[in-house]
């Protein structure tokens, strides 16, 4: 009696899981149906089955958290072809590729060390040394141009809309702390 | 916008090899495809492009060669695109700086590309300082010759100088209550030399005692007098000042132009408005009473302490700083940064209770009242382990930081008392000393603080001063025209884009009778809000003309075309305040029956007449207490009740449900003849009383016509219809089927 009132609960969890698979009808790439190869003009083409795409882009569904997984690859309407699990269920080559697309689309630069913030007249004013160099920017106080994007992730944007990354607050020194909180 | 940038000798010989003598454009390209920031330059020339780094080039092409250029933005940085052979390549890679600038670049190469006349308007001028044409700190608007402290101050000057006279009288109490405060001292001295403890040889004098004590009961009074007085009165003068500006900031924010209003948040104008003139205000009632009255007391009670012995003087005041400076450093460093945490997390705390208030109802019908509350605990003790753990410190530390403040006080006490045994000096002189002394350690404190509000106080002022100074982009010409609207549209080749590099429309020419009903048809992002926004004149074209009656709209006031025009669009807007006010908005003066009969033609009526309160139903905030249809068919009303001759229906009727739909076309059918209505529609249905079809596709006026010729053309219109078709089939059986089972 016990088992027959539970297993129609069971029945139900699994089938509501596979409702929402079958209604979200997402494609999934892997490396067995999907070829990316790239293009001389730097850029992507897929083939899927007998699918061919001469130009495709890479959209990361949680570029700050993971952007290894769930990767979105979209035609240049933007309709998506197909959807990455995850780049380890491809061969070292593939995923190198597509990680380049990822790095080109997504750029922010991860700050790793703090020059000078000076603040004056609603507007901030960064010297940092960056992963893509010494970089002097300007950002607008307020507005959320310097949020928290996870507990320790701080993201940067400055007016022209470049973004920067401070990866670790925690790791940041007091000096560049203080210098870092006043824009938050 | 600078599309030409001066190349060093060896880039531009680089470039010159390999585009040919002539360099037409030239421009940074300041991002390698690894990610890294590069001092290369993108150039063109009479038929190549190429791009140039540390006097190499490291790519080039012909520009024939390829089409479809495009600077696709990305994220955080942006590709400047082309098709070649049918494939598209990455030219370059910039960061967002230059992004705008490789719009530009792009719409020229696809020129060069299919050998047509080169079309940009380059309205984009680098920003520039209006005052004194300087260049602007890169994205701001912030000139770093005209922007200072300094010149901050002085405008503000400039707008208190109606408030003059009270200001001065202000600052004459302020000069008395000073007076009467340093006064004090003094008295202390005379009481107790001529009274208490008298010079040897000299008799205690009771009328002396009881004189001074009076003086010194009546310097209480006026001190306390004195103080409200001039509390109230900078009170009104700040008040004033902050009221003049902020009526300043609205009256000007009214007539700034669409574009910029929409480039910022709403949140930020208001503050402006509220938080930054507040903050002004906080600034003119400090400096004007406190900061004047501690300089005051400071400068005084430093002469009369140099007056009074020197050597004893200097013994206060040198260490004075070095204590101000300890004071301020515990406060900056230890204390500043632990109740900055506990605010953090109070904050934090606080952002949560707000979301979760708000969407309370969603907690309930997820059942996650459980999980909200253990969140809470959380942010709760979160918050208490903060406040235990800095006031803990405080309760240490603000002893030891007054303590600092009050050791000056035992240095004179200290001396003071080896002078008095020495015979140098009496009581009465060290008590009155130590009094003075006294006095400035709080002002000195208080002045290590002050930069940082200063600072802040600034801010706000040119944040303030930043909206008063813009310049609206729509602007009316010196001679404007009064034109009562006969309704005739013509716009004649037509060109605009919110950035000019990316039209937006192209080449629009289209001719409307007065009296005749347009249906605008198109995919989103067609166009056909931008081209009633420019009937509407709340942008400028950038080439072209549209006329009504034959004259320029740029030539008719704004206030007069506008108010001559309604709109009506998807999302409505209503004000809290009664049905009636909102309906009449557009004609304040109109009567009763007159705000009967608009809403009766939208359809409001019936349901109007059906709330408790009728038409003076109070509206929440944006008429939340209605439904959509309700607004929507409110915003109707609204419009027709300014009696427009020019009708503009931006997917008016699109949340309203088929029938309330039909009806209100019908009574617009009545109120809209012989008036010219344009009307955008998804729901091609709704348009079916349409006189004339205008078919938009990418900005361009892809097909005119009635439905009837429309259809017969099978173009674009066909699809569209059919599409709707099949849909709504496809919805018919599904409910059937539905209904079956």
């Amino acid at each position: 009696m016990m088992q027959s009132v539970a297993n129609p609960v069971v029945n139900e969890e699994v089938k509501t899981e596979s409702d929402l698979a079958d209604a979200a009808k997402i494609r999934y790439l892997s490396a067995d149906n999907t070829v990316f190869s790239k293009t001389p003009g730097n850029m992507l083409s897929v083939k899927v089955a007998e699918e061919e795409h001469p130009t495709v882009y890479v959209h990361c569904s949680f570029p700050h958290t993971n952007k290894r997984i769930y990767l979105s690859i979209r035609t240049i309407e933007n309709k998506e072809i197909g959807m990455i699990r995850s780049l380890d269920d491809f061969s070292k080559e593939m995923a190198d590729l597509l990680e380049e697309q990822v790095q080109i689309r997504y750029f922010a630069p991860e700050i790793t060390n703090v020059v000078a913030v000076k603040q004056e007249f609603g507007y901030s004013y960064w010297e940092a040394e960056t992963t893509a160099g010494l970089c002097r920017f300007t950002v607008r106080d307020g507005g959320g141009n310097a949020k928290m994007v996870s507990d320790k992730r701080l993201l940067i944007t400055d007016v022209d809309g470049n973004r920067f990354i401070i990866a670790d607050l925690e790791r940041l020194s007091d000096r560049e702390y203080r210098m870092v909180e006043m824009c938050m | 916008m600078n599309l030409n940038f001066t190349l060093s000798e060896q880039d531009l010989q680089a470039a010159q090899r390999a585009v040919g003598e002539e360099i037409r454009y030239g421009v940074p390209a300041d991002l390698s495809l690894t990610g890294q920031r590069m001092p290369g330059y993108f150039v063109v020339g009479q038929d190549k492009w190429a791009y140039v780094e540390h006097g190499k080039v490291l790519d080039s092409g012909l520009i024939a060669a390829m089409k479809d250029y495009k600077i696709v933005p990305l994220i955080g940085n942006s590709v400047l695109e082309a098709e070649e052979g049918g494939t598209k390549r990455i030219l370059v890679r910039v960061t967002m700086q230059h992004a705008a600038r490789y719009g530009y670049i792009a719409q020229i190469l696809n020129d060069m590309s299919a050998q047509r006349r080169i079309r940009i308007f380059n309205n984009e001028v680098e920003p520039v300082c209006t005052k004194c044409g300087g260049s602007l700190v890169h994205g701001t608007r912030v000139c770093p010759r005209c922007m200072n402290k300094a010149a901050a101050f002085k405008r503000l000057f400039t707008v208190s100088k109606s408030h003059w006279k009270n200001m001065s009288l202000g600052l004459i109490v302020l000069l008395a209550s000073s007076a009467v405060a340093l006064v004090g001292p003094y008295l202390q001295k005379i009481l107790i030399n001529s009274s208490l403890q008298p010079p040897e040889g000299q008799d205690a004098s009771k009328t002396i005692f009881f004189y001074v004590l009076g003086a010194m009961l009546l310097a209480l009074v006026l001190g306390e007098l004195f103080g409200i007085i001039r509390g109230r009165i900078m009170a009104g003068v700040s008040s004033g000042i902050a009221a003049d500006l902020r009526k300043i900031v609205y009256d000007k924010l009214q007539n700034l132009s669409l574009g910029f209003l929409t480039s910022q948040r709403s949140g930020d104008i208001m503050n402006r408005i509220t938080s930054d003139t507040d903050r002004i205000r906080h600034l003119i009632q400090e400096v004007c009473t406190t900061a004047i009255f501690q300089l005051i007391m400071l400068i005084s009670a430093s002469i009369l302490l140099f007056n009074a012995d020197w050597k004893l003087a200097l013994v206060v005041l040198l260490p004075a700083p070095i204590v101000a400076y300890m004071h301020m450093y515990i406060w900056k460093y230890v204390l500043w940064k632990l109740f900055h945490k506990q605010w953090r997390v109070y904050d934090k705390a606080n952002s949560f209770l707000h979301d979760v208030l708000s969407g309370i109802r969603v907690v309930k019908a997820f059942g996650k009242e459980d999980g909200e509350i253990l969140k809470f605990r959380k942010y709760n003790s979160q918050f208490m382990d903060a406040a235990i753990k800095s006031e803990k410190l405080f309760s240490i530390l603000s002893p030891i930081t007054n303590y600092l403040i009050q050791l000056g006080q035992y240095l004179v006490l200290l001396i003071g008392c080896n002078m008095i045994i020495g015979k140098e000096m009496n009581l009465g002189e060290l008590i009155q000393f130590s009094s003075y002394a006294g006095m400035i350690f709080g002002p000195i404190a208080w002045m290590m603080f002050m930069p940082r509000w200063v600072a802040n106080a600034v801010i706000s002022i040119d944040r303030v001063f930043s909206v008063i100074d813009e310049q609206p982009e729509v602007l009316d010409k010196e001679v404007s025209l009064k034109h009562d609207i006969k309704g005739t549209i013509a716009f004649n080749d037509v060109f605009f884009g919110y950035k000019s590099y990316e039209p937006v429309l192209k080449q629009i020419t289209f001719d409307v009778k007065q009296g005749e009903m347009i249906g605008l048809v198109g995919h989103s992002g067609s166009g056909k809000s931008t081209l009633i926004n420019l009937l509407s004149r709340f942008y400028d074209v950038t080439e072209g003309t549209i006329k009504i009656d034959g004259i320029d709209i740029r030539d008719i006031k704004q206030e007069d075309l506008r108010s001559q025009i309604s709109v009506v669009l998807q999302e409505t807007f209503l004000f809290s305040g009664t049905i009636m006010e909102n309906i009449r908005y557009s004609k304040p003066d109109a009567t009763q029956e007159e705000v009967i009969q608009a809403a009766k033609i939208a359809n409001a009526h019936d349901f109007i007449i059906n709330f408790p309160d009728g038409y003076d139903t109070k509206l929440e905030e944006n008429g939340n207490n209605l439904s959509g249809g309700e607004r929507q068919r409110l915003a109707i009303a609204r419009a027709v009740m300014n009696n427009p001759r020019i009708l503009i229906l931006d997917e008016a009727t699109a949340s309203l449900d088929i029938d309330t739909e039909m009806a209100i076309q019908e009574a617009l059918k009545r109120v809209t003849h012989n008036r010219t209505t344009i009307a955008i529609a998804h729901r091609l249905a709704t348009l079916r009383n349409a006189d004339r079809l205008l078919v938009l596709n990418k900005g361009e006026v892809a097909e005119v016509g009635t439905h009837r010729e429309l259809m017969e053309k099978e173009g674009i219109y066909y699809n569209l219809i059919n599409a709707q078709r099949d849909m709504s089939k496809q919805k018919t059986e599904q409910h059937k089927v539905e209904h079956a089972v």
